[in-house]
């Protein structure tokens, strides 16, 4: 398991408030009770917060599944 | 009400703590509405939380998405029909930056269409319901077009979005029920570049960076702790080096760092600081470990000192414990431990003072004294959601009543204390100009009334005129203040007796020697009118115990019993005048008693 992983793991639990919840790559917001679009910005806002760094507006939208979101972060982490 | 500083209101924590608010039946609950030409939904549960933490449920109505006058207008409208406590009109300033791209004529009636169109907002919702509204500011834009030469420019976003500013400002003066939410100084204080990431309001329509919301949020919530009467009455101080630099005890008159310009300026800073808010009505107390003669040298003598004895509503300098001085200047003021705030330096003393006496608001001052103002300001602890002539004036009023209480400490007897009052009085037949008091004080009088006869206005004008009857009001003055009219005694006049019909007192002046002056007067009268018994009746209610014996203590013998009322006379040659401090009144003219 990765460190972005883990990490990603505690921000999805901490935000949708079920300890029980796993990222599955292909984890999307329809699996997921709670994931409406107020609760995709506190999880984009958490997100950011905890790796400091940045999406763009385009980022943000173009994502379709956790996997996605977990290599977008790695790749910015990197940066 | 607590302003927490900044760095605590993080979005996330708050959203999580949201959750976990456990719903407590006997908590009051605060029913808000939100309006806005943005999204709201990332302010609800940072409400609930902020609001939570000052011991309130809240109950949200969100508008429909830039529906604000669609709600307003509709007299049927879920808005009114959710009767809330305050409405919460949020206008971003993106949506002015729309509508302004828009305008068809000038800049300056652009801003005054603007303004009209929030003020009819605040009307319509005025005219259909009961709700406080609190109108939002908006954040000054990032973008100039002119660079500096903005602001010369009045066809530009910067200077319309100024004058739209100090219009609602302007409005809201003339408009009771309106407050403002200053969200401009909440962007000005954490920065615009901070305040807004467009990133939000390009998805979500959120008008600023959610970083920064909850600083909005607790604006919000300072205001509506306002409105709920929760603010600060009180600044208990501490001296040396809260006040000043340095321990006056130690350091003598000359030795204390206290300066317009120079290592004192810091502490002068806090005292004009402590001086502004003594002028809009904020008590300021001092509770210092001192003696008392060294901790008022600085007051009297130093002459860089910006805060004077009278400033100082309650002065306790001594070597007890801080907590049992609080409490003592909380008696004397008769406020609640929560409107108070105390300053002190030295961290022990605020530790101590927060465990033990609950509920004061202990701030941590920061070590350097140059940050206490500021450190002060951002706290927003002097919150008010109102401001008038009587806010100025309750401070005098306190410092008067605590002085009364301060002088009786030092008496060796009571005797030698009222006679240090100089008590005034009047004894006056009631006149045209003093019946609307006389009416309130006859119907509002529950404690010290004889009969407890609730006349009117009308009533007691024909009292007035009727030469049979003596109605009289009297009225109290001392040398630290005036009481205004304080009692009101009506006497018929009855063959050979003079009844007391009506007798009643505010119980403010209890305990100074009124009842005896007034009853010397009475049988004065009698005596002058040649009748030779005064008699007077007691008829019990809920609230009256307190002059059930009122005339046994005067030498009266009661004559008749029945359900607890009671009847009383006493000869008038049998009456002993008691021995009274109070003088009548020379300036004003005589009064006609007869």
């Amino acid at each position: 398991m990765s460190d972005v992983h883990t990490r990603l793991s505690t921000i999805f639990r901490d935000v949708f408030d079920d300890e029980s919840l796993v990222l599955r790559d292909d984890l999307t917001a329809e699996d997921v009770e709670n994931w409406d679009s107020l609760t995709h910005i506190n999880l984009i806002v958490a997100i950011e917060k905890e790796f400091r760094i940045r999406f763009t507006t385009a980022e943000v939208s173009r994502l379709k599944n956790v996997g996605e979101l977990e290599a977008l972060v790695a790749a910015k982490v990197k940066q | 009400m607590l302003g927490d500083r900044l760095p605590n209101l993080d979005y996330s924590r708050l959203v999580a703590a949201s959750k976990k608010i456990e719903p407590a039946l006997e908590r009051p609950v605060l029913k808000l509405a939100l309006l806005s030409d943005a999204a709201t939904q990332q302010f609800v549960p940072v409400l609930r939380t902020l609001l939570d933490a000052n011991g309130f449920s809240t109950d949200v109505y969100e508008g429909g998405f830039d529906a604000i006058e669609l709600e307003v207008y509709d007299s049927s409208s879920k808005l009114y029909s959710f009767d809330p406590d305050a409405v919460i009109l949020l206008n971003a300033a993106q949506a002015l930056r729309a509508s302004f791209s828009k305008r068809q004529n000038s800049a300056t009636d652009f801003v005054s269409e603007s303004l009209a169109r929030i003020t009819a907002i605040w009307n319509a919702i005025q005219s259909r319901s009961r709700t406080v509204v609190i109108q939002s500011t908006f954040a000054l834009p990032l973008e100039r077009y002119f660079g500096n030469y903005d602001l010369k420019v009045a066809e530009c976003l910067s200077s319309v979005t100024c004058a739209l500013n100090s219009g609602i400002a302007a409005a809201a003066r003339q408009q009771n029920g309106v407050l403002i939410n200053d969200v401009e100084g909440v962007a000005s204080l954490v920065g615009r570049s901070r305040f807004f990431d467009d990133r939000f309001w390009d998805m979500w329509k959120t008008f600023c960076s959610l970083d920064v919301l909850p600083a909005v949020a607790q604006n919000i919530v300072d205001v509506l702790m306002a409105t709920r009467g929760r603010g600060v009455k009180c600044v208990v101080l501490d001296l040396d080096n809260t006040l000043w630099g340095g321990v006056i005890g130690d350091d003598g008159l000359d030795g204390i760092r206290l300066n317009a310009h120079g290592d004192g300026e810091a502490w002068y800073r806090l005292q004009l600081f402590l001086r502004e808010l003594r002028r809009r009505g904020i008590l300021l107390a001092v509770c210092s470990k001192n003696e008392e003669r060294n901790a008022l040298l600085p007051f009297e003598s130093h002459p860089e000192m910006v805060l004077r004895r009278e400033d100082i509503t309650v002065f306790v300098a001594n070597w007890n414990d801080k907590a049992e001085n609080i409490r003592t200047i909380r008696e004397i003021l008769n406020i609640g431990f929560d409107s108070m705030v105390f300053l002190d330096d030295n961290p022990f003393e605020r530790s101590l003072v927060r465990d033990l006496v609950p509920g004061v608001i202990v701030p941590e001052l920061p070590e350097d004294p140059s940050d206490y103002v500021r450190f002060l300001s951002e706290l927003n602890l002097f919150e008010t959601a109102a401001f008038s002539g009587e806010d100025v004036r309750r401070a005098d009023m306190y410092k008067q009543e605590a002085d009364r209480r301060a002088a009786a400490a030092s008496f060796a007897s009571v005797e030698e204390f009222l006679q240090s009052l100089d008590m005034r009085i009047v004894v006056s037949r009631f006149d045209s100009y003093h019946l609307p008091r006389i009416a309130q004080l006859l119907q509002r009088s529950n404690q010290f009334n004889l009969t407890t006869q609730r006349l009117s206005e009308v009533e007691c004008e024909r009292l007035m005129n009727d030469a049979t009857v003596v109605p009289l009001y009297v009225k109290l003055s001392d040398r630290l203040g005036d009481h205004g009219l304080i009692s009101v005694v009506i006497l018929q006049p009855n063959l050979e007796e003079l009844r007391i019909t009506d007798w009643l007192m505010s119980c403010r002046v209890l305990t100074r020697g009124v009842e005896q002056y007034i009853m010397n007067e009475v049988f004065a009268i009698a005596q002058q009118q040649g009748l030779t018994t005064v008699t007077g009746r007691y008829i019990p209610t809920a609230k009256n115990g307190m002059v059930r014996d009122f005339f046994a203590q005067f030498g009266f013998a009661q004559i008749a019993e029945k359900d607890g009322e009671t009847q009383w006379a006493l000869r008038t040659d049998s009456y002993r005048p008691s021995r009274v401090f109070i003088k009548p009144l020379e300036k004003e003219t005589a009064p006609a008693i007869l």
